[in-house]
């Protein structure tokens, strides 16, 4: 398994590179708890072009996202893509999250997602499962930080490998 | 006043350090170690200066390097997009050493049909393959792109022995050449171009849907590899991702094309009359004299009715460049052209843009535009830009630089409109290509080793250039203040620098071996360097020391070490520590105050020092008259020190005042009410210096930025003493997020309910 995961992390160096840009398939979820509301808090960065290509791949909508001529139809697409790639589990039960909202940052999407009352006491574990966008890019990586007040822990997630989890 | 705070501070530090030291119980002796300080300088990393290359980080006095010019005459077979060149190359040994071969670049061999750079990486069966990637991996027969070598020729005609490996070629000399001498021979070659939008070649063409195709050629001829002190040879492998190591020279150079192409090309053109229409010249004479805004040379509608042609007819096109480190050029019936001059020191500059009408409308709003910017941003920050022209070609997925031309990506939607982010993305790109004119191609660092010498390098100068061009053109860049520039300032690296461990590289690093090219090459040195300008040296010693750099080796060779060391030599600022840190490390930023303890004056001494006198086996009663501190909230601590002066608190003190003081200088005194043990520490391993805001009870602040060398002994944690008059009520550690401290949870006293982004959004979206 480990050796699998090395040789899928040096496969994303393409063969001809390209002098500025290179392209580098990654989204970046930071996991914390806010004390005041009891709540997992998370942000998922995604860029924007690869959330372009998806929709067009997936559903067949040019969303043109960050554009003035956005598809109206682009958050109701990315909350349904987003609940099905991205899930939480507490105490290896399923919860459900609200999706806060997202907004642009140059070339990259940040989405805000939120469980509130969690119990922290009484929480043993955390698993997140992210496919995000592995099922547009085979080797897209997903990196995934957990900061849960003092524990911290990170998980490079891709598309044969898509769980990680915190046990408090 | 600051005199008795001192004196406050030393005398209790001085006594508490000698009764720490008894109160230790004897442990087993720790084994030694060697010198693990962030602070130690680099001299185990660097090489050691030498005549060639001086301790000062300037070229020594026996610095030298080689030449290479070149003739060549080029044609162009649009049809079968096929390319034939004949190359004479005189070679000039200026080394002390003879050379008994030569090794010439073939690049175009990473793209034969057997490349091993098809097999540089390892992979596995995933889950699942995307349909373009399995056609590509399993279904296609791979493009046949490698050199043909028809001859390789000395001067009188006979043929030399050569020996090809992989992109490099060893051509065997006959007699070995002298050092100071020089040796011409010349190549007979062709190959197959590449679609350029397959696999994003940085050389190739896109062809369009009338049949037309747009060239962007380079790295299209052998040429000659380095030789120098540092590399000998530098015949490491062209493998895809390390770019290149070129040596200076000068070039005539004839190309071939059809007839109704219009090209352009690093090098000043020789026969304009020749190949210009009437018309063109007409209006090129326009704009040379035109400085505010770019002439077109040749418009849409001529552009469209040329791409009808499809002429069996050709035309040579004749340039010549001096003191370049390389050649390329664009060509097609289907490029707009638009020109303007730039007046860069004493000179005039031409700049211009070759776009095919796809790249319209944003191309002539902003191509030529950006390329003149850049010209004059980058020459005050470093020399005057030297080249006759700068060029920017459109090619789509493009960012390549090569010297006076680039490549550049930004195409609108079929329809002409175009996102902020394919705008700002054109215009980010020329700035980049263009700027690449002065890292790699006049300050010549070696590309193929370091990645970052020039990409790191220009995407710092790029930034710079980018806020520069929101200052010019605040109307292309509204609504935004200021340039949304991708790379740069601190918070944009947070991201890459928290990353993964596994999947980050030291900046020191070859380009082939890293994860992550874009923040490891470009990102995080052009962010370490815009700290390094901003918040550590100030601009004017940074500017100095890095426009010495440039200057010192501009049309030379510098390595890394040449960079580091002009960096101090100009400056007096030791950056070892940060070197070490920023470039050689994955290390990141992360300070945080750790905790606080509010102090009061006393006559008594506290229980720690009674407790501590009492086990070295003396007596209260035999300690010197001392001023007392004491914590807020320990056992012996007493409310009634609350609200009272220093010395109404302290008879030592009273005494000591009256005693050293007349009674004009003790009424003058404003002794100070607050006393503070902060202490900071530093869970990340990259020494910086400590900037703190301190928030007073009247509102006040007070900013204070303690050196990076308070790292220097506790790399861990740090303490200071505080006095003042006023009550502390808030510490804030960065508070402009200048240092790319990557957890800034742990930067505020107290531990204050900040304001998260995520509150932030909530707010705004809950209204």
């Amino acid at each position: 398994m480990k050796y699998f995961k090395k040789t899928l992390l040096i496969l994303l160096l393409p063969l001809f590179a390209f002098a500025v840009a290179h392209k580098f398939y990654v989204s970046v979820t930071n996991i914390s708890y806010a004390a005041k509301n009891d709540a997992l808090q998370i942000t998922s960065r995604v860029f924007i072009d690869d959330l372009d290509e998806l929709l067009k791949e997936r559903y067949a909508i040019e969303a043109k996202l960050s554009t003035t001529d956005e598809s109206d139809l682009a958050d109701q697409y990315l909350e349904k893509y987003i609940k099905t790639k991205f899930n939480v589990q507490i105490n290896k039960e399923d919860k459900s999250y609200q999706i806060i909202g997202r907004k642009y940052d140059n070339d990259v999407c940040i989405f805000y997602l939120e469980i509130e009352a969690i119990d922290l006491p009484n929480v043993k574990s955390i698993q997140i499962r992210n496919e995000m966008l592995t099922d547009l890019f085979d080797e897209q990586q997903n990196v995934v930080h957990f900061k849960i007040n003092d524990k911290k822990k990170s998980f490079v997630l891709i598309k044969s490998d898509t769980k990680g989890m915190l046990n408090l | 006043m600051t005199k008795i705070t001192y004196y406050f501070t030393l005398t209790l530090f001085l006594f508490a350090a000698t009764l720490v030291g008894q109160e230790e119980t004897p442990k087993e002796k720790e084994p030694g170690h060697t010198n693990q300080s962030k602070f130690k300088q680099l001299y185990e990393e660097f090489a050691t200066p030498n005549t060639y290359r001086s301790a000062s980080g300037a070229p020594g006095p026996d610095y030298y390097q080689q030449q290479a010019n070149y003739v060549m005459n080029i044609e162009l077979d649009d049809k079968n997009h096929k390319i034939y060149g004949d190359e004479t190359i005189t070679y000039i040994n200026n080394s002390p050493e003879n050379l008994e071969f030569l090794w010439v670049q073939l690049d175009q061999n990473v793209r034969e049909k057997d490349s091993k750079a098809r097999l540089k990486n390892g992979d596995g069966v995933p889950l699942a393959y995307r349909a373009s990637t399995f056609n590509g991996k399993f279904l296609n027969e791979p493009f046949d792109g490698g050199f043909v070598i028809e001859h390789v020729k000395d001067a009188s005609g006979k043929a030399l022995p050569y020996t090809i490996n992989f992109t490099m070629m060893r051509i065997d000399l006959p007699q070995p050449l002298k050092s100071k001498e020089q040796i011409s021979f010349s190549i007979k070659w062709n190959f197959n171009i590449p679609d350029h939008t397959v696999n994003r070649a940085r050389s190739g063409y896109e062809e369009f849907a009338d049949g037309n195709r747009a060239y962007v050629i380079a790295q299209f001829f052998p040429r000659m590899a380095v030789f120098n002190d540092v590399e000998g040879w530098q015949n490491h492998q062209f493998w895809g991702n390390g770019e290149f190591a070129l040596t200076f020279g000068d070039y005539d150079v004839n190309i071939t094309v059809p007839a109704d192409h219009v090209l352009d090309a690093t090098g000043t053109l020789q026969n304009r009359k020749e190949v210009y229409s009437k018309e063109m010249m007409k209006r090129y004479d326009q704009a040379k004299k035109s400085y505010d805004k770019p002439v077109i040379i040749v418009n849409q509608a001529e552009a469209e009715e040329a791409s009808k042609g499809f002429s069996d007819e050709k035309k040579t096109w004749k340039f010549k460049a001096k003191n370049v480190r390389d050649y390329g050029f664009a060509t097609s019936r289907r490029f707009i052209w638009d020109m303007q001059a730039v007046k860069v020191g004493n000179k005039d500059v031409m700049a211009v843009s070759l776009y095919p009408k796809e790249g319209n409308p944003l191309w002539e709003e902003y191509s030529t535009k950006a390329v003149a910017l850049t010209l004059k941003s980058y020459s005050d920050h470093t020399f005057d830009y030297p080249y006759p022209k700068a060029i920017s070609v459109h090619a789509k997925n493009q960012g390549m630089e090569y010297p006076m031309i680039c490549w550049n990506y930004g195409r609108p939607n079929e329809d002409g409109t175009y996102s902020d982010r394919v705008k700002y993305g054109m215009i980010s790109v020329i700035i980049h290509e263009v700027g690449h004119n002065f890292f790699p191609m006049i300050v010549n660092s070696d590309e193929r080793q370091w990645g970052w010498m020039d990409e790191g390098l220009d995407t710092f100068m790029q930034y710079m250039a980018e806020q520069e061009f929101g200052e010019a053109f605040p109307e292309a860049i509204a609504p935004n203040n200021a340039y949304p520039s991708r790379r740069g300032a601190p918070s944009k690296i947070v991201p890459y620098m928290s990353g993964e461990q596994s999947t980050i590289s030291p900046i020191m690093s070859n380009p082939e071996n890293v994860y992550q090219l874009g923040p490891n090459a470009y990102g995080k040195p052009a962010t370490a360097l815009n700290i390094l300008r901003e918040t550590v040296m100030g601009r004017e010693l940074f500017d100095h020391a890095f426009k010495t750099y440039a200057n010192r080796w501009k049309f030379k060779h510098p390595t890394p070490e040449d960079f580091f060391r002009t960096m101090e030599d100009a400056s007096a600022v030791d950056l070892d520590y940060y070197w070490r840190g920023w470039f050689y490390t994955t290390d990141y930023v992360d300070i945080g105050v750790k905790g606080l303890k509010k102090y009061y004056v006393s006559n008594e001494p506290s229980q720690a020092l009674k407790d501590a006198v009492a086990k070295s086996g003396q007596n209260v009663a035999d300690l010197p008259p001392l001023v007392h501190l004491i914590e807020e909230g320990s056992e012996d601590f007493d409310p009634k020190l609350k609200g009272k002066s220093p010395s109404e608190n302290s008879k030592t003190l009273k005494e000591f005042m009256m005693d050293n003081m007349t009674a004009a200088e003790r009424s003058a005194i404003k002794e100070p009410k607050y006393f503070y043990e902060v202490t900071y520490d530093k869970p990340g391993g990259i020494p910086m210096p400590l900037i703190v805001e301190y928030t007073y009870a009247d509102g006040s602040t007070e900013n204070i930025t303690y050196p990076a060398e308070i790292w220097r002994k506790n790399d861990k944690e740090v303490s200071f003493v505080l006095s003042s008059q006023k009550e502390l009520t808030g510490i804030v550690i960065d508070p402009k997020a200048e240092t790319a401290d990557i957890d800034t949870t742990n930067n505020a006293w107290p531990m204050k309910d900040q304001k998260t982004d995520f509150d932030q959004m909530k707010e705004k979206i809950k209204g």
